[in-house]
């Protein structure tokens, strides 16, 4: 998206063979393998790890962060008094963002929300938030909301593979040939999708606009209503929500030691993203949005 | 131009008296009653003006009540009216059309409530010149709140359509539509009013359940619905805002969505539709 040059970020990862790490360093990322480093040559912190792993990270890069750092997670479940109370013990006024994103972020077509905690600044969050409005949709919410966000656009890509996949089938048992199944189904959706987004209507008139009367979509829709169709996408959000819930449940307990987790899954599971982290020289004023996503 | 025309003119052009209009009613059961009492409602028609006929005694009581007349001879409100409802069960009409076909003139109206009957039917079963308009009303008629589609044979024109409207208005919403279109208000809105009943019954059960007594739920399971269906009628807008607009965030109204949407309501509703649609058209095969 152009809003940040390669050699301001660092990212870091004890494990170097993942071929994200290779992807990184050829767009011209620091690479390190101290999560210390990482934290010392950047002024927003990004942690990209997984949920388990939060706290001993927190552990780890406590001592090293400042007054200046903007901590920002993207750990689903994970609450910002839980990384709050971590780092506390090593700074007394840590700025913790927590926010949610999606993995289309990959093609600037993310959703992302996030919620400021107790010491983060107004600026802290215009901040991450115009960094993110680079690789999507970014808002501000309350931290409440967060496990719903998780539930609908956090999940959300994964829904509509799925429904991607069938409606290729649809298409091919049709008579289409794959690719151009999936290539009509991915578009259409994707129109649909902007239409909705430009539109002031209401989804419900957009799909009546669709349906001539007696005409084939009506007929098809009538199978999806028969087929429990909304009710199902109720279900999938409010199952991903509730599980979010679930894991920061378990994740706040602490159920399980750190020291096995870290063995656990260093040993067995191979960490799947490195940490990621962001260094920026200053503040907002200084960001110039060169080349937007289209 | 025919003397029936030509009154009929005047009647719409407001020079001729309410009371110069002859209406009759060839069988007098639930619908023609319920058209009956929303004309007599609207003032439109006085009740002498009105004269329906009937096989037996049994229905004919209330019109009188009404302060119609009543007989039992079908060529009587033919000789005697200008515009003729023909309100007879199916299987009789062909019967009655056929009794009362001599008398018909190029001044009558006739407009046929009987489900099934073809505008080609009747066309055929009556003499070659007759304005023949075929209407399908819906219960509620009786309470100046009825759903009705009407259709035009070859010789109504303009005048008769404007005609049936305009006294017909004053039951409820009345709009002239393509011939087809009359099997699905039938499914939608004749058979319809069936499908409210039985859902304002189930949401006072669902009442009952959580504890209200029965005739309590009911009176306020009517008013739901009649609130509600009065909101989408006067804001105009598309069901699925107002939906939205009454559903908070995580709010109670959300959680029961999510179980009609479990429950497939919007299929099974669809279903219905297309069921009634369908019977009707098989119906008017026979």
């Amino acid at each position: 998206a152009g809003i940040l040059a390669a050699h301001k970020i660092t990212a870091s990862s004890p494990d170097t063979d993942l071929p994200t790490v290779s992807g990184l360093r050829k767009m011209g990322v620091n690479f390190t393998v101290s999560n210390k480093d990482t934290v010392k040559s950047s002024d927003v912190l990004f942690l990209a790890v997984k949920p388990p792993i939060i706290p001993f990270i927190l552990e780890e890069v406590g001592p090293d962060i400042e007054a200046r750092h903007i901590v920002v997670s993207c750990a689903a479940g994970v609450t910002i008094s839980s990384i709050e109370k971590k780092l506390s013990t090593f700074c007394p006024t840590p700025k913790v963002i927590r926010c949610m994103t999606n993995t289309p972020v990959i093609v600037r077509e993310g959703a992302t929300v996030y919620a400021t905690g107790t010491h983060a600044d107004v600026e802290d969050g215009k901040l991450l938030e115009q960094l993110m409005a680079s690789v999507g949709f970014c808002t501000e919410v309350e931290e409440d909301l967060i496990d719903a966000v998780t539930g609908l656009s956090g999940s959300g890509p994964a829904y509509a593979f799925t429904a991607l996949d069938a409606l290729a089938d649809g298409g091919v048992k049709m008579g289409l040939p794959r690719r151009l199944a999936v290539r009509l189904g991915a578009q259409a959706l994707l129109g649909a999708a902007k239409m909705l987004l430009e539109s002031e209507q209401h989804p419900g008139q957009l799909k009546d606009n669709v349906c001539s009367p007696g005409g084939a979509t009506i007929h098809a829709l009538h199978f999806l209503e028969s087929g429990g169709f909304r009710s199902l996408l109720i279900n999938a959000v409010e199952a991903s929500c509730i599980r979010t819930r679930e894991l920061q449940h378990l994740a706040d307990q602490e159920k399980i030691s750190p020291a096995a987790i870290k063995k656990t899954l260093l040993d067995k599971v191979k960490l799947e993203s490195p940490s990621l982290s962001v260094a920026s020289v200053s503040k907002v004023s200084l960001f110039t949005n060169k080349s937007k996503k289209n | 131009i025919s003397a029936g025309g030509v009154a009929l003119g005047a009647w719409l052009r407001g020079e001729m008296e309410a009371s110069e209009l002859w209406v009759g009613f060839v069988g007098a059961g639930r619908m023609a009653g319920g058209l009956v009492r929303g004309l007599l409602q609207a003032g439109k028609v006085p009740a002498s003006n009105i004269l329906a006929s009937a096989p037996s005694d049994k229905n004919l009581e209330a019109w009188r009540e009404l302060g119609c007349r009543t007989t039992h001879c079908n060529l009587e409100v033919v000789h005697r009216s200008t515009l003729v409802f023909l309100a007879t069960k199916p299987h009789i009409l062909p019967g009655v059309l056929e009794e009362i076909r001599p008398a018909v003139g190029s001044h009558h109206i006739v407009v046929s409530l009987v489900a099934g009957i073809t505008i080609q039917t009747l066309q055929r079963l009556l003499p070659p010149w007759t304005k023949v308009l075929r209407i399908m009303p819906n219960l509620p008629c009786v309470v100046q709140a009825g759903a009705m589609v009407f259709s035009r044979g070859n010789n109504a024109g303009d005048e008769e359509a404007t005609l049936l409207k305009s006294l017909l208005s004053s039951c409820g919403l009345c709009e002239e539509v393509p011939e087809s279109y009359i099997d699905i208000h039938t499914g939608l809105s004749g058979s319809g009013v069936a499908y409210v009943y039985l859902f304002a019954e189930a949401l006072a059960e669902g009442a009952v359940k959580m504890g209200m007594p029965g005739a309590l739920a009911s009176r306020i399971a009517a008013q739901t619905l009649l609130g509600a269906a009065k909101m989408l009628l006067e804001t105009g807008e598309h069901p699925a805002k107002l939906r939205g607009d009454v559903c908070t965030p995580g709010g109670t109204t959300i959680y029961a969505l999510h179980q009609l949407e479990k429950g497939a309501l919007r299929a099974t509703v669809m279903d219905a539709v297309e069921a009634a649609t369908n019977r009707a058209c098989d119906m008017a095969k026979d």
